[in-house]
């Protein structure tokens, strides 16, 4: 591990990585606009100039250069010398800093970023308050560049991320500099907009105001947002996010750094799932229903258990007959890959403990096209959920009777199941004709779901179901990772969050946490006795 | 919305300009084999476009960059860096004016503003009745004899603001003097 003396104190840093990465890693505030570990560096900013140690041509002696350097693009020696905290770099950051605002509109009080911006703290910390820009100013255009995406040409400080990110990781190359010198813009060849499933990126990765979420736009100031680690469950990479959210919900969702996962990207489609469940809210189930004869009744939750039990037991104790599917009982559950594993396996316990030969089936995969693999590794990929592994990791462990989908439904339309619990929670439609003929078969259903469906409209006990973003648990994602998400935002009202209601099915005391479940779990799972927490990256300029 | 985008998400047909000729586009397929990448042909291929067309519409960079199977983005980047690239409709002559330090020092803005004057038109636009065209260049290497001008491939200089209507006058514009390279022309 080479050791590096940076203002006279000594700094380990990892292997290859330039000097301003491993001065970052040490805790220091360096200003960069340009460097971004995902994305090639070019050293245009000229932000993050230190004075370093150079061998003399002459004597070979090592000595201080007399020109500044750019410290991201210097890659660490052992045994090397930089200063940050000296007069020559700190002159050079405020000269610096003060051409950046030569231009810029100082529009802050209308800026989405400002609170987040890279500018206004440099400025704060390393510039000058105030400007002494009397000419008029060169005012850039305002750009429409893509179908998620605006960019405020005024506000860029051309470090050319957004650029190299659609070249290198999105592939695309839709955004490009044109013009030279002072003249330079940003933008887009007119008629080929920005439109790769990645876009939502280079507004994370703009450190200032210039390219903005249309669909954030003016919606919240930054400083208003609490921020929620959670995992995405729009498909099953386990690519883990921020959401960001307050007392009037969530208003957005940003890449967390994952060095096994999503590195510092997310998808777009990963980015704006949340929206689904708002969009779908008004459709949202909010209490437990019962059917009686023709009628439907709210049940309280309290009294669920006890009916559930009742009910199942009575189905499990039923003599099985020709008519039960062969090993099992006429008990199912259909386990939905949108749980999280604790709820899985909750479940599995509690139809278990009532009908110990009951049925447990993996439910509905939704998958779409293929695996898409970009330029430097990013993939979406085609299963669109985040736990399909960890329910079928839950099911074996319970062991017993299980069967696939397809085979259950044409089991169900047997006859062959008595009672059935049934959950959903995806975020769209999802219950088919071949889905609802076989289970109207079935005499006791209960449906655990986040949106009223014909399913529902059918079953005998209807059970409201939270959204990702009201629950806390982990997914384990297509390469077996397991990583916890938080609960961000509270259930709707008269919504119980899953893994609370499962933990009360199973008789368990107070509340629901999810690291004491994964306790009980990796006692027959070792792979729960700990989850993956990626590493604290420092902050890039976002 | 109290402020206005650009959109550039779309744009009409009728802004897209002239496109390539088969010839054109085979001309500049003949650069390839010079180049380990077909996109290291941009310039050329911008060469040939712009003899072709007087410029390079749009409608031009799209073709190129599918014969240089780079965005076209890429194309534009290129052609909005080089000031001889031009993307609208230049005029027969173009003016070109030295905007670098000796010739700046020596009287080229107040040359400058006797063009604007004579000619009515801005930098990188084009007089109505097509005639003229208009632009600035940094040093056009013939500082000592500064200020400079040049008029399509014919240097003038030591122009003083009063010599605007001789220079424009003079039949010589449009020859060109110094035979260009057979670079383009001849792979
Ligand atoms: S738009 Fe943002 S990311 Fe792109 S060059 Fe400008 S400041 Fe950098
Ligand atoms: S020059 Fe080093 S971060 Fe931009
Ligand atoms: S400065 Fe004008 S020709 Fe060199």
């Amino acid at each position: 591990m080479p050791t590096i003396t940076i203002d006279g104190k000594k700094v380990d840093c990892r292997e290859g990585v330039p000097v301003l990465q491993a001065a970052l890693e040490a805790g220091l505030e360096v200003p960069h606009y340009c460097y971004h570990p995902g994305l090639s560096i070019v050293a245009s900013c000229r932000l993050c100039l230190m004075e370093m140690k150079m061998p003399n041509p002459q004597t070979k002696e090592l000595e201080w250069a007399p020109r500044l350097f750019p410290s991201c693009q210097t890659p660490v020696r052992d045994g090397m010398e930089v200063r940050f905290e000296s007069p020559a770099v700190q002159g050079n950051q405020q000269h610096v800093m003060e051409y950046y605002l030569v231009n810029h509109p100082l529009d802050c009080p209308v800026c989405d970023k400002a609170g987040e911006c890279y500018l206004q703290d440099y400025s704060e910390r390393f510039g000058h308050a105030s400007s002494r820009m009397v000419e008029d100013k060169h005012k850039n255009p305002k750009k429409n560049i893509g179908s998620d995406t605006l960019l405020y040409q005024d506000r860029c400080v051309l470090c050319t991320r957004c650029v190299r990110f659609c070249d290198e990781i999105a592939g695309a190359g839709e955004l490009r500099v044109v013009d030279r010198g002072n003249r330079c813009e940003i933008d887009v060849f007119p008629g080929v907009p920005l439109d790769n499933p990645l876009q939502g990126n280079v507004v994370d990765l703009c450190p200032v105001g210039a390219l903005l979420d249309k669909g954030f736009l003016f919606r919240q100031r930054v400083w208003m947002l609490r921020h929620t680690p959670s995992v995405s469950p729009a498909d099953s990479s386990g690519a883990t996010i921020w959401i960001d959210h307050n007392d009037e919900g969530v208003h957005r969702c940003r890449p967390r750094f994952n060095e096994r996962v999503n590195q510092w990207w997310i998808s777009d489609e990963q980015r704006f799932a949340w929206r689904a469940y708002v969009r779908r809210e008004h459709e949202r189930l909010t209490l437990p229903r019962q059917r009686r004869g023709g009628e439907t009744e709210t049940v309280r939750w309290e009294d669920l258990p006890a009916i559930l039990r009742f009910r199942f037991e009575q189905a499990a104790r039923a003599p099985s007959g020709p008519q039960a599917p062969a090993p099992g009982s006429k008990v199912a559950a259909v386990l939905s890959p949108m749980m999280s594993c604790e709820e899985a396996w909750l479940l599995g316990r509690f139809i278990r403990s009532v009908a110990p030969q009951a049925t447990l089936v993996l439910g509905h995969v939704p998958v779409v096209g293929q695996d898409r693999t970009f330029a430097k590794g990013f993939v979406i990929r085609a299963e669109k959920c985040p736990n399909r592994r960890g329910v079928e990791r839950a099911m074996e462990s319970l062991g017993g009777p299980n069967l696939a989908l397809a085979d259950f439904l044409k089991a169900a339309g047997e006859g062959k199941f008595a009672a059935a619990y049934v959950v959903g929670g995806y975020p769209e439609s999802w219950v088919t004709p071949d889905m609802q003929k076989p289970l109207a078969k079935v005499e006791f259903l209960v449906v655990h779901d986040l949106f009223a469906s014909p399913l529902s409209a059918a079953a005998t006990i209807v059970i409201p179901g939270a959204s990702w973003m009201e629950r806390e648990g982990t997914f384990m994602n297509c390469d077996g990772l397991v990583q916890p998400f938080e609960r961000a935002i509270v259930p709707l009202e008269g919504v119980k969050s899953d893994g609370q209601f499962f933990h009360e099915l199973c008789g368990e005391p107070g509340l629901f946490r999810s690291r004491r479940t994964r306790e009980k779990m990796a006692e027959t799972m070792p792979e729960f006795a700990s989850v993956f927490v990626p590493r604290q990256e420092p902050e890039y300029a976002h | 919305m109290s402020w206005q985008a650009v959109d550039r998400t779309r744009v009409p047909e009728e802004q897209l300009g002239p496109g390539l000729s088969e010839a054109v586009k085979e001309k500049i397929r003949a650069f390839f084999s010079r180049y380990p990448t077909k996109q290291a042909a941009v310039l050329p291929a911008l060469h040939i476009a712009q003899d072709a067309l007087g410029y390079v519409s749009l409608r031009a960079m799209k073709e190129l960059a599918e014969l240089l199977e780079i965005p076209p983005s890429k194309v534009m980047d290129v052609v909005t860096f080089y000031t001889h690239f031009w993307t609208h409709p230049k005029g027969r002559k173009t003016l070109l004016l030295c905007r670098s330090i000796s010739c700046e020092l020596l009287g080229a803005g107040k040359l400058k503003d006797a063009i604007r004057q004579r000619l009515g038109i801005g930098e990188h636009e084009t007089t109505p009745d097509g005639e003229y065209s208009f632009m600035t260049e940094e040093c056009l290497a013939a500082c000592d004899h500064a200020p400079c001008l040049m008029v399509n491939e014919k240097m003038h200089k030591c122009v003083r603001p009063e010599d605007l209507e001789r220079i424009l006058a003079d039949a010589d514009n449009d020859r060109l003097d110094i035979p260009r390279s057979d670079l383009f022309d001849a792979p």
